[in-house]
C-alpha cells in the first residue's frame, strides 16, 4: 500500500471503499421450519489495493459471506455493495475474479477449452483469448494438462485450473475462498508468489483460508469469524506484531548454550540446541536478545511459537465458545 | 467488448454443448422410435404403402412424429437451469460479467434452434419413405411444443431441482386430469382448465403437421401458457438466490 498514514484506522477511512458489508445477516430455512443463523450482524469494509483475509474455523459462515458478496446468496438482513452498487449488479457489469473453495466445472470439457469458455463469457475479445489463455497457462504451470479433460485433472491441477479461470481477466476484485486447498507445498508457495504480483494500488484481493500462516504472510488485514460474527478484524504488519503478555518465542542458539539462562532465567531446553522463552514485550525480546549476543552466543533463529494473528484468532475464536 | 457480444459469442459454445450432451441422445432415439414403428409397417404394406391406405400411414407417422417431438422437449430441458445450481457451475460462470437471466434465456432459444435442427434431420429421413410428410410443417409443430412445453419446463428448472421428473408428472398430470374431469361440469371441471393445455396438442397436431393450419385460439393458448411460464422462470430466475 501506498503512503505512510498516522494510523491503521486514518488508512481505511482514508482509501477508497470498494467492498461494504453493512449488518448482513444470512438465516438458512429448511422446510421443516428449522432455522440456521450461517452470518448475523456482518458489517465490514474493504478498502482499494487491500489484500483482507477471512479467517474462521469451520462452519463459521465464510464461504457464506463471500457467496452473498458475489450476489449467490441474498441476505436476510443487511446489504453487500461493491463500489456503491449492490454486489451483484457490480459483478454483472464489471465481473469478478473468484476461485470457489469447490472447483465446479463440467468434467467433460477440456482444460483449455473450459478458459477458453470462461473467457469468452469474460468478454475478452476474440483475438486476445489464446494469448490470454495462454499466458493464465503457463502461470500456474497447466502446459502439459491443456488437452485433458476436466475429470482427468488431479486435485492439485483442478485447483490450479479455478485459480487459472479467476485470472484471465485483470479483475479490479479478487475473490479466493481457501486457494491452496489442495496444492502441494511447492504450488503453495507458487501461489503465494503469484498472489504478491498480483497486488496492486487499485486491487483489492479477499482471501478466505483456514491457512492462519498464509494469511499472515499474504493479507494486510485479517477478519475472525466464528458463528457467523465478525469476532475482530487483525492488522498483521509489523509495527502491529507486539505479542501479547506471556508470548513464547523458540530460541535457536549456534553457541553459547550455557548462557541462555543467564539472560533467560526460565527457558525451556527444547532439545537440539532450541529453548522456549517467555517474554512480555518486543522490547523486553530485543533487549534479551541484545545481552545474549553482547555475552557472545551466537543466535541462528528466533521464532514465535505463534504468531500475532494466531494468538489472535485462538482468543477470538475462544471468546466467542 | 460489450456484455451482450461476449453472451452472443457464447452462444456457439451453448450450441455445441447441445449437440453433444443431448441432440444426439434425441436423434438416436427419434430414428430408432420412428424406424421401428413406421419400418415394419413400410414393408408389410408393400406397394399399399403410397396407395390409397396411406392417410392411414400418415396418421401413424404422425402420431410417432408429434410423440418424438414432445419427447425431444424433455430431453432438451432437463436441468437447463437446475444442473448448473445442482453441481455448482453457476459459481465460475456467473463470476464473470454475464446476467444470468440473459444467459439462461439465451440458453433456451438455442436449444429451442438445436430441437428444431434434430427435428429437421429426422423429418428429412421421414419424408425419404413418405413424400408427403411437410417438412416446414412439422417444423412449426415443433417450435410451438417448444415453446407450450419447454416454457413451463423452464420455469420448474428454475424452481426445483427435480425439473424433468417434475415436468413429465405437470404434462402428464393435465392431460389425465382433464379426461377424467374436464367433460364434468362441476368446480374441478373449472381447475382442471388452468391446467397446461395438453390436450390441444393432438388436436392441433393433426391439423398443423397434416395440413399447415390449426385454431389460432388453440394455438395462441398453447403459445401464451409456454410463454407466460417462461417469463415467470425468468422472474423467478432473477430474484431466487443462485445458490439456495
Amino acid at each position: 500500500m501506498d503512503g505512510v498514514p498516522a494510523t491503521d484506522d486514518d488508512y481505511y477511512r482514508a482509501a477508497a471503499l470498494v467492498i461494504e458489508f453493512k449488518n448482513v445477516g444470512k438465516i438458512y430455512k429448511s422446510l421443516l421450519g428449522n432455522s440456521v443463523k450461517a452470518v448475523e450482524e456482518f458489517s465490514l469494509t474493504v478498502v482499494e489495493g487491500e489484500i483482507l483475509g477471512i479467517a474462521g474455523p469451520n462452519g463459521a459462515g465464510k464461504t457464506t459471506l463471500i457467496a452473498m458478496m458475489l450476489g449467490y446468496l441474498r441476505p436476510t438482513t443487511g446489504t453487500v455493495e461493491i463500489n456503491r452498487l449492490p454486489a451483484r449488479q457490480h459483478i454483472e457489469r464489471n465481473g469478478i475474479g473468484y476461485l470457489s473453495e469447490l472447483i465446479a466445472i463440467n468434467p467433460k470439457w477440456r482444460a483449455e477449452t473450459a478458459l477458453v469458455r470462461y473467457a469468452t463469457l469474460a468478454g475478452i475479445s476474440h483475438s486476445d483469448i489464446p494469448q490470454r489463455v495462454g499466458y493464465v497457462i503457463d502461470l500456474l504451470g497447466l502446459a502439459e494438462h491443456r488437452d485433458k479433460k476436466v475429470k482427468a485433472l488431479s486435485k492439485g491441477n483442478l485447483q490450479r485450473l479455478g485459480l487459472a479461470q479467476a485470472l484471465l481477466r485483470d479483475d479490479q476484485i479478487l475473490v479466493l475462498d481457501e486457494p491452496t486447498h489442495g496444492l502441494d507445498p511447492v504450488w503453495t508457495q507458487r501461489f503465494r508468489d503469484v498472489v504478491e504480483e498480483l497486488r496492486r494500488p487499485d486491487r483489492t484481493i479477499l482471501i478466505a483460508s483456514h491457512n492462519l500462516d498464509e494469511l499472515q504472510r499474504l493479507a494486510d488485514r485479517v477478519a475472525i469469524i466464528d458463528r457467523g460474527r465478525l469476532q475482530r478484524v487483525v492488522s498483521t504488519g509489523y509495527e502491529n506484531t507486539a505479542p501479547v503478555a506471556g508470548t513464547r518465542y523458540r530460541v535457536t542458539l549456534a553457541s553459547g548454550h550455557e548462557l541462555i539462562r543467564a539472560v533467560f532465567p526460565q527457558a525451556e531446553d527444547a532439545g537440539r540446541s532450541e529453548y522456549d522463552v517467555t517474554v512480555h514485550s518486543i522490547k523486553e525480546l530485543n533487549a534479551a536478545l541484545a545481552d545474549l549476543i553482547g555475552m557472545g552466543a551466537l543466535v541462528a533463529s528466533v521464532v514465535p511459537e505463534r504468531s500475532v494473528l494466531e494468538q489472535q484468532f485462538r482468543e477470538a475464536v475462544g471468546e466467542s465458545q | 467488448m460489450s456484455r451482450g457480444s461476449s453472451l452472443a459469442r457464447y452462444s456457439l459454445w451453448q450450441f455445441r454443448d447441445f449437440v453433444v450432451e443431448r441432440a444426439i441422445a434425441i436423434l438416436i432415439i427419434g430414428f430408432l422410435w420412428g424406424y421401428v414403428l413406421i419400418e415394419p409397417l413400410r414393408r408389410s404394406m408393400g406397394p399399399a404403402w403410397s396407395g390409397p391406405q396411406g392417410t392411414t400411414v400418415f396418421g401413424i407417422a404422425l402420431q410417432v412424429s408429434s410423440a418424438i417431438v414432445s419427447l425431444s422437449v424433455l430431453i432438451a430441458l432437463n436441468g437447463i437451469v437446475s444442473t448448473d445450481r445442482k453441481l455448482g457451475y453457476y459459481r465460475f460462470l456467473f463470476s464473470k460479467p454475464v446476467n444470468h437471466v440473459f444467459y439462461y434465456a439465451q440458453l433456451f432459444f438455442v436449444y429451442m434452434v438445436g430441437v428444431v435442427a434434430s427435428m429437421f434431420v429426422l423429418s428429412s429421413l421421414l419424408q425419404t419413405v413418405l413424400p408427403t410428410f411437410s417438412i416446414p410443417h412439422f417444423l412449426l409443430y415443433t417450435v410451438l411444443v417448444y415453446v407450450a412445453m419447454g416454457g413451463i419446463g423452464f420455469f420448474l428448472s428454475v424452481a426445483t431441482r427435480y425439473d424433468w421428473v417434475t415436468l413429465a408428472a405437470v404434462w402428464l398430470g393435465a392431460r389425465m386430469l382433464r379426461s377424467l374431469y374436464g367433460p364434468r361440469n362441476d368446480w374441478r371441471s373449472k381447475v382442471v382448465e388452468v391446467l397446461p393445455p395438453v390436450h390441444k396438442l393432438d388436436e392441433v397436431a393433426n391439423s398443423l403437421i397434416g395440413t399447415g393450419t390449426a385454431h389460432a385460439t388453440d394455438v395462441l393458448w398453447l403459445f401464451g401458457y409456454g410463454a407466460l411460464f417462461f417469463v415467470l422462470g425468468l422472474v423467478a430466475l432473477r430474484w431466487r438466490s443462485l445458490a439456495d
